[in-house]
């Protein structure tokens, strides 16, 4: 195995695919900092450039356009408020807020060295345990599908700060929103209106763009020509020294980022889930163990360091069942099998004994471009802080114009540009209302995976419901999901009883 | 917020879950559990939640008043208006008009409309921002990634 990687090394470092992982790393930072261009696309636009490079070459492109996408999306989560892609949502929580706070720099440089931690441990699980992981993650059904979703979406109340109505009601409405589309199962096109635009639903990048980006040009717009406001400070800006933090918060991290990891590997692995839900469900999991869950959201390390770890730990996590079983398990790794595949390679149980060293060589891929995405990101660090000195009256709408794009990209149509408006329309109702956002992506995200999984569930155990309680892993994050409600409602009516006690402290 | 913003905000999220039950009752049934199962139990949920906020609004006292910097100012709410109709024009004009012209018109008049009040616009320095930008995004993308933008009547001088 040593020598398979070491070969692997030699063959990355080669100098036609080292400058090849440079520029893929390079160019996936700025797709995943400009919102509304994703992983997805990076590697979708840039797939055709490989056909004339070999292999090892390809694919080490095409893997560094992962890893830089993945972990540029920090960038404007934490300048801009506005996530690049779904798996830096729950990176805007707080890195918003410290950026707020003058840390911006401080938010970014531990953004940057947890992805790196994030990245490095998920290809460690994909070198040493991709077999074992792989296999169990394959014997999950529907029933143990839906059980997760349910669960993860009895979380979407922890997300929900100030009204904890108004919160279920966004992570309800959000999975409302999921259902507009042909149904699972019977096929019934459900609230279309007769448009075949919206057939298969709406795409959650126009969603995504839409609820944070045009949303935030529009309050933009609000607040430009505000009268007898107080005049918005621009952000405090200290002095970067390093990556802007200390070694004591650094190791006070790591219990924080190797739970963060493990989750975002787990959820990685898992087909149809990535990164877009593992850093919000490793948030809510930081929250929870903190020893100060109430400085979450108002701009805490922790936050930004459980979703950064875990989004970049589903690179790792997602290459398992691509590469031990040939199954994508998202969008970006259904284009990656594309690219493996026009290359000659596939991917399945007997990858690792036919093609071993090509196998090796793509590990190697990955840690060199987990390493530069490190060092374009720290050596970048002092020029993201400076897009701050744009004026927001000319940053934002060049981003919405590229968000535009990105739309239009999906699948060349006008349409979807209109529905990143429709959506920022509704993002914008949303902060009008103190309706928190996030439940609402939580919710179109899980939405459709709970009601396919439940439709398909019942199919399996003949229209029998208790198939999703003896189902021993089903029933068990059932249970889980039932207790995680009972503890919220008992959380929401605590405080109430507290207050009511006169000096209660005392 | 208001009791009164409290109190709109609850009907709007009942009437939203009313209108998605109302919707929800056109959809073909074909037995308990089908494409109508789900979204009969979120409309439910969305007009039970609406009505919970009703009624907890209706029950809490101690709503402050709007501070004034909290009220929407007539020109605030026209900025916002505007900001919409030129989001709107730049994408209704993609396909007439092309990206590059149709960008280089909505970025200036963005540009011009964000401005704040403290500041004077700069007319020059918004066209020149605006025509570069929405060159070199268009550039980039049609040739660097092949994606395809609509050139409008550009398409037939372009390579």
């Amino acid at each position: 195995m040593l020598d398979l990687l070491l070969a692997g090394f030699g063959n990355v470092l080669s100098p036609q695919i080292f400058i090849l992982i440079t520029l893929g790393v390079a160019v996936g930072i700025v797709f995943g900092a400009v919102p509304g261009l994703t992983a997805v696309m990076a590697i979708a636009l840039c797939l055709p450039m490989t056909y004339t490079l070999g292999p090892a070459a390809g694919i080490s492109l095409l893997i560094a356009l992962f890893v830089g996408a993945t972990s540029g999306g920090l960038i404007s989560a934490i300048l801009l408020k506005i996530p690049g892609t779904p798996s830096s949502i729950a990176t805007t929580f707080d890195g918003a807020p410290m950026m707020e706070k003058g840390e911006g720099a401080k938010a970014l440089g531990v953004g940057i060295v947890f992805s790196f931690i994030g990245t490095i441990l998920s290809i460690g699980a994909l070198m040493f345990i991709a077999p074992s992981l792989a296999r169990v993650a394959l014997s999950f059904g529907p029933h143990e599908y839906f059980a997760i979703a349910i669960f993860s979406l009895t979380l979407i109340a922890t997300l929900s700060s100030g009204s904890m109505i108004k919160g279920i009601f966004a992570g309800v409405a959000g999975f409302a929103v999921s259902t507009v589309g042909i149904a699972p199962v019977d096929a019934i096109t459900r609230f279309t209106f007769g448009r075949v635009e919206i057939n298969a639903g709406f795409s959650i990048l126009t969603v995504l763009v839409g609820m944070f980006a045009v949303a935030e040009v529009i309050r933009v717009a609000e607040s430009a020509h505000r009268k007898g406001g107080a005049p918005v400070a621009p952000p405090l800006l200290v002095r970067i020294k390093g990556f802007g933090f200390s070694m004591a918060e650094f190791l006070g991290q790591i219990p924080n980022a190797i739970r963060s990891s493990l989750i975002g590997i787990s959820i990685g692995i898992l087909p149809g889930i990535g990164a877009g839900t593992s850093n919000i469900i490793s948030y809510i999991a930081a929250k929870k163990r903190s020893k100060t869950p109430e400085k979450f959201g108002k701009g805490t390390i922790e936050g930004v360091v459980a979703s950064e770890s875990a989004n970049n730990a589903g690179i790792g996590g997602a290459m398992i069942p691509l590469l031990t079983l040939g199954i994508p398990g998202d969008a970006v790794t259904a284009i990656l099998l594309g690219g493996l595949m026009i290359h000659g390679i596939q991917p399945g149980p007997m990858l690792f004994i036919t093609q071993g060293p090509l196998v090796y060589t793509i590990f190697a891929a990955l840690v060199v471009a987990a390493i530069m995405m490190l060092i374009l990101e720290f050596v970048g660090l002092r020029l993201f802080i400076k897009l701050l000195a744009i004026p927001k009256h000319i940053l934002l709408p060049i981003i919405l114009v590229l968000c535009a794009v990105g739309a239009f990209g999906l699948a060349s149509r006008i349409f979807d540009v209109w529905t990143i408006l429709a959506f920022g329309i509704l993002g914008y109702a949303f902060a009008k209302a103190g309706m928190p956002t996030a439940p609402f992506i939580i919710g179109f995200i899980l939405g459709p995976m709970a009601e396919t999984n439940f439709r398909r569930g019942l199919q399996l155990s003949s229209g029998d419901f208790t198939g999703f309680l003896t189902n021993p892993i089903a029933g068990t994050f059932l249970a889980l999901a039932a207790l995680s409600i009972l503890w919220q409602v008992y959380a929401a009516l605590r405080p109430h009883k507290i207050a009511t006690l006169p000096n209660a402290q005392d | 917020m208001s009791r009164n913003s409290e109190l709109i905000i609850g009907l709007a999220m009942l009437g939203a879950g009313l209108g998605y039950l109302y919707l929800t009752m056109q959809l073909p049934r074909r037995g308990t559990v089908d494409a109508t199962f789900f979204p009969y139990a979120l409309g439910s949920a969305m007009a039970a939640l609406g009505l919970l906020q009703i009624l907890f609004t209706l029950r809490r006292s101690g709503f402050l008043p709007l501070a004034p910097s909290e009220r929407l100012q007539p020109r605030q709410l026209l900025t916002v208006a505007a900001t919409l109709g030129l989001v709107a024009g730049f994408i209704a004009a993609l396909r007439p008009l092309g990206f590059p012209v149709a960008a280089a018109l909505f970025l200036f008049a963005q540009f011009w409309l964000l401005t704040p009040s403290t500041q004077r616009p700069r007319p020059i320095l918004y066209a020149v921002l605006a025509i570069l930008s929405a060159v070199v995004i268009f550039v980039t993308f049609r040739y660097g990634f092949r994606l395809m933008l609509p050139g409008g009547p550009l398409t037939r001088y372009l390579p």
